[in-house]
């Protein structure tokens, strides 16, 4: 059978045009190094060495050593791991509670739904780096525990998306034609809306984790959740910051992983969002053109019951 | 063919070939038809069969990748096939105007619908301000809505379609033009409604003389409004005459397969009729006549090659090798009556 | 032609599908509209009815209310003997699973999910249904497909690979392929050139003579039914104005609203007993009753008299006679006894009628003053 999916389609990611391959590459090395990047570091990103304090870029040390004579590539490869799989798991926490309480709550009835948005809307008028910080310090100083807040903060974010995305898709006449086949509310979510919400789930996913890199960047650099000497990119920026006086170019080199990374990510997101759209016409758009046809209050009125 | 063209002729295409795909297919050929003052013209046809591009030509909006191959177009004796931009918007409302199938795409959904015809006034003759609102009022009388000044001040979504199709008729002949194109204008809308357009577009025949091109799939609604009509086919005029002529002596097989499917209006339990086949490829490359395949009366001369308009009567001609054949009229005034 | 084989004929035969007094009100609080007002329909086995009313007059919504789409405000839908108006939740889904009342909506492409193949889109409610293999939806998914004239191909391609009338075809397919005991069908013509819309009508013209199913064409049209229908009922604002066998209905329309849009209908001959001008309010008729409780047609006829102030209730047109109609002579009997009008004038207006202008007069180009309504040849002030 044909089916259209996600990643095949005419819709898919890897049919992006060449000046996107640049981010696709710059993400994947990233994944790549936070599984062997300690594996792969040319030298020991602990190792001390006091006779090369601040050494610029050079041939020994690529992109320099830092205030301790500990070489930067090393140290920012085998940083790459604890801050990449820790934001990974806020995106994940996120995603996993997040994504099914979207689409349920547009099937569970109106009481469920006001109960979840408002439970959303606490979530997210907390600060979090306090909430961070405070769940750090219940549950200890550990950077796992600062992104599981974190992740808990991004839930009202995937929620909110995909309640609105499964609701135009909700909406949709083949829903109402499903419905008068006696489909049960699973078969619904299941044939028609999933496939449908995927595309806005791959976008805020991407989004998300562009945004908790920098978060983790940001704990790291305040020395939340960090064990030093352990090296993270955010504490290496940190440590740069402080010497700055001796070594002015430092912190630009971890600043500008952090940022390539983020902005790689957010481009992918992009490059997601463009795709959502001309195969899947949004359902909102459609009732629109209906209701601005429509020549009398009465039959447009219709319409309007017809998508509440 | 062609000779000096009538004294009052609004619009005149002669032999126009249309190419559509940036040259690589054409979706028109050969068509001929003129319009005179005070004429209403049908141009009956399944979609894809080229009425529609025809009036894009005639209108000069012709979709990105569709070009003009040969044949002219002129408007009141003057040739506008190679027209400007510029010209063309010279053209557009004061030389001829337009409506189309929906309204409500055609307007903006936060304005009134009196400021956006009072805006055309103002754009294109210049009017002071007051001067648009009186005559936007008038117009809107004119086209029969009710409570012109209240109408004024509504936004489309307070009208119905018809209405908003009156809008759109105001619009269009606001600033006197000779010509009025209507595209399916009243595909959309409820009979009733539809039927008081057509008297609308007779009306304004009658008292301004305004030449109507109207386009539609329906040759009973054709028949109701128009004096003369072209049958495309497959890009091409099989059949062009005086409405009257052409319904009861239709001779070209097509026009009789249209007929057979047309509404007759008693509603009666009946046989219905379909007419077999699909419409050929826009553009295919067919030796002889582009209905020899649907058409249950084709003989090898229909399919050996291409098939000129045979004349039969003054201002009626058909494309079919065997239009004159007395055993088809008969085969065709059959059917003619079994329509009814 | 042949004679319709109908249950009917008989006129103690319980309807299929009864629907009682219903009152729909869509909307809440200021926006509130009462769509539906005191609708009764019954839907015999074996018939075609066409619906017909233009747009707001709620023959969408009633459409949707039989088949539980929308709630009643007042008023039960019985099908079968069953009420099923009333079910909810689990109980509902399973009628519906049993797939006996179907209904085709009017934009296949919207009533189509494009991500689906149209073997899945067909066979969906078999799916539903549970308990059939897949080898054997697949089965009963291509026959569907051939009921409706469509080649077993195209099982494998999406809505947006097919065109617009196989799109159609597709649609009348899934609602096929559950084996339905009643059909609803909104506009299914109404986008469709006149030979595809033909072939659409013969359709299920023909499923109504080879399975004996009920099928409900709803339309703001009558030439979207003609041919095949075997009763009219005419819907206008909410309101059911006219219902009667096809054949003397059309021949004698005891409405004025129904005799309007048989005028209206554009046509290849010219005969046509009345002109539309002939039913249509000119300036000089007397102004209609204008009360709360008026007949919904009061305002645009022509023939409004004071009587009609009062909502005219649906009247038995009891007169039996023989009827011509296309050539044969159909004999009256209990056919005329389901035949019923809503007008307190409905013996009287047609010679009226016929006595007025048929065209319009010239109208005079507009010179107005700001107060001046302007004259026109469209009835109210709420319609056109």
């Amino acid at each position: 059978m044909n089916r259209r999916s996600p990643l095949t389609g005419p819709g898919s990611v890897l049919r992006l045009p060449s000046a996107r391959i640049a981010v696709i590459v710059v993400v994947v090395v990233v994944v790549f190094l936070s599984v062997f990047g300690s594996a792969l570091a040319p030298q020991d990103p602990l190792a001390i060495n006091a006779n090369a304090l601040f050494q610029g870029p050079g041939l020994h040390h690529l992109l320099g050593t830092d205030y301790l004579g500990r070489d930067v590539l090393s140290r920012l490869m085998a940083g790459t791991r604890m801050s990449v799989l820790t934001a990974f798991e806020a995106v994940g926490i996120g995603l996993i509670l997040g994504v099914p309480l979207g689409i349920a709550t547009v099937f569970l009835g109106k009481w469920f739904d006001f109960a979840a948005n408002r439970v959303s809307d606490a979530l997210m008028t907390l600060p979090y780096v306090f909430f961070a910080v405070a769940v750090t310090a219940v549950l200890g100083n550990g950077l796992i525990q600062a992104m599981s807040a974190v992740g808990i903060l991004l839930v009202p974010l995937f929620f909110r998306l995909t309640r609105a995305a499964t609701l135009e898709f909700a909406r949709a006449q083949y829903v109402e034609a499903a419905e008068l086949l006696g489909a049960s509310k699973l078969h619904v979510i299941r044939v028609h809306v999933v496939r449908k919400v995927l595309p806005t789930i791959a976008v805020t996913t991407a989004m998300m984790a562009a945004y908790a890199l920098l978060s983790v960047s940001f704990f790291t650099f305040l020395g939340i959740g960090v064990t030093p000497p352990a090296p993270t990119w955010g504490g290496v920026l940190s440590s740069d910051v402080d010497y700055l006086s001796q070594a002015p170019w430092a912190p630009f080199i971890p600043g500008a992983l952090i940022a390539i990374t983020v902005g790689a990510l957010n481009a992918l997101a992009d490059a997601f969002r463009d795709r959502v759209g001309p195969g899947t016409l949004p359902v909102a758009a459609q009732i629109l053109a209906q209701v601005s046809k429509t020549h009398s209050t009465l039959e447009a009125a219709d319409v309007r019951q017809s998508a509440a | 063919m062609s000779g000096n063209p009538p004294p009052d002729e609004v619009l005149g295409i002669e032999d126009l070939h249309i190419t559509v795909h940036d040259g690589a297919v054409t979706a028109v050929r050969g068509i001929s038809l003129s319009v005179s003052t005070g004429e209403i013209v049908g141009l009956v046809g399944e979609s894809g069969s080229g009425k529609t591009l025809a009036c894009r030509a005639a209108l000069g909006v012709l979709p990105a990748g569709c070009a003009i191959e040969s044949g002219t177009i002129s408007f009141g004796g003057k040739d506008v096939t190679d027209l400007s931009r510029r010209g063309w918007e010279r053209l557009h409302g004061t030389g001829v105007g337009a409506v189309f199938q929906d309204p409500s795409s055609y307007l903006n959904p936060n304005l009134t619908v009196g400021s956006q015809l009072a805006e055309v006034l103002r754009v294109k003759q210049g009017m002071p301000r007051r001067e648009a609102h009186r005559k936007t009022v008038e117009l809107f009388t004119t086209v029969g809505l009710h409570n012109p000044e209240r109408v004024f001040h509504q936004i489309p979504a307070e009208l119905s379609g018809g209405m908003l199709q009156r809008v759109m008729i105001a619009i269009a002949i606001s600033c006197g033009p000779q010509l009025l194109i209507a595209d399916e204008a009243t595909t959309a809308l409820d009979v009733t409604i539809q039927a008081e357009i057509i008297e609308l577009l007779k009306d304004l025949r009658d008292q301004r003389g305004l030449a109507v091109l109207f386009v539609s799939h329906d040759l009973a609604l054709i028949r109701e409004l128009c004096d003369r009509v072209v049958v495309f086919y497959a890009g091409e005029a099989v059949e062009t005459g005086p409405v009257e002529e052409i319904i009861e002596r239709p001779s070209h097989p097509y026009t009789q397969a249209l007929l057979g499917v047309a509404s007759v209006g008693d509603f009666q339990r009946r046989e219905l009729r379909v007419i077999p086949g699909q419409p050929p490829q826009v553009g295919a490359d067919i030796t002889g006549c582009r209905f020899a395949a649907r058409c249950p009366a084709a003989i090898d001369a229909c399919r050996s090659a291409p098939v000129g308009l045979m004349r039969l009567a003054p201002g009626h001609q058909a494309r079919c090798v065997r239009a004159a054949d007395p055993e088809l009229a008969a085969a065709a005034a059959e059917t003619a009556l079994a329509a009814r | 032609m042949t004679a319709p084989v109908t249950g009917a004929a008989s006129l103690d035969a319980k309807p299929l599908l009864a629907a009682e007094d219903i009152d729909v009100v869509l909307g809440r609080g200021w926006r509130a509209n009462q769509v539906l007002s005191h609708v009764n329909l019954k839907i015999w086995p074996g018939e075609i009815v066409g619906l017909v009313g233009e747009t707001g007059s709620g023959k969408t919504t009633l459409a949707r209310t039989v088949v539980g789409l929308v709630r009643p405000k007042q008023g039960r839908i019985v099908f079968d003997g069953t009420e099923i108006s009333g079910l909810r939740g689990g109980a509902r889904r399973r009628d519906r699973r049993s797939g006996h009342v179907q209904l085709v909506f009017q934009d296949p492409l919207r009533s189509l999910d494009p991500d689906l193949t149209v073997a899945e889109i067909v066979g969906e409610g078999l799916k539903i249904r549970g308990g059939i293999g897949r080898a054997e939806i697949e089965r009963r998914a291509t026959r569907a497909l051939q009921q409706v004239g469509l080649d077993a191909a195209l099982l494998s391609r999406a809505p947006g690979q097919i065109s617009g009338g196989q799109r159609q075809r597709v649609a009348i397919a899934r609602a096929l392929a559950t084996d339905p005991r009643l059909l609803l069908c909104d506009e299914p013509v109404s986008a469709l050139d006149a030979s595809n819309r033909n072939y659409i009508l013969r359709l299920l013209g023909e499923l109504r003579d080879s399975l004996g199913l009920p099928i409900v064409i709803i339309s703001h049209d009558l030439s979207s039914l003609a041919g095949i229908a075997d009763r009219v009922v005419v819907l206008y604002r909410g309101r059911i104005v006219e219902d009667g066998p096809v054949g003397q209905v059309f021949a004698e329309p005891r409405h004025p609203y129904t005799a309007l849009l048989m005028a209206s209908a554009p046509s290849v001959t010219h005969d046509r007993p009345l002109s539309a001008h002939q039913l249509r309010r000119t300036p000089d008729d007397p102004a209609p009753p204008s009360t709360a409780n008026a007949c919904v047609f009061a305002a645009r006829c022509p023939f409004a008299i004071g009587a009609c102030a009062e909502q005219p209730a649906l009247e038995a047109i009891g007169t039996a006679r023989n009827v011509r109609t296309a050539g044969t002579v159909e004999a009256a009997g209990p056919q005329t006894a389901r035949w019923t009008a809503a007008c307190h004038r409905h013996g009287e207006w047609p010679a009226l009628a016929r006595e007025r202008s048929a065209v319009a007069a010239p109208r005079q180009p507009a010179k107005l003053t700001r107060n001046q309504e302007g004259f026109s040849s469209c009835p109210s002030s709420s319609s056109a």
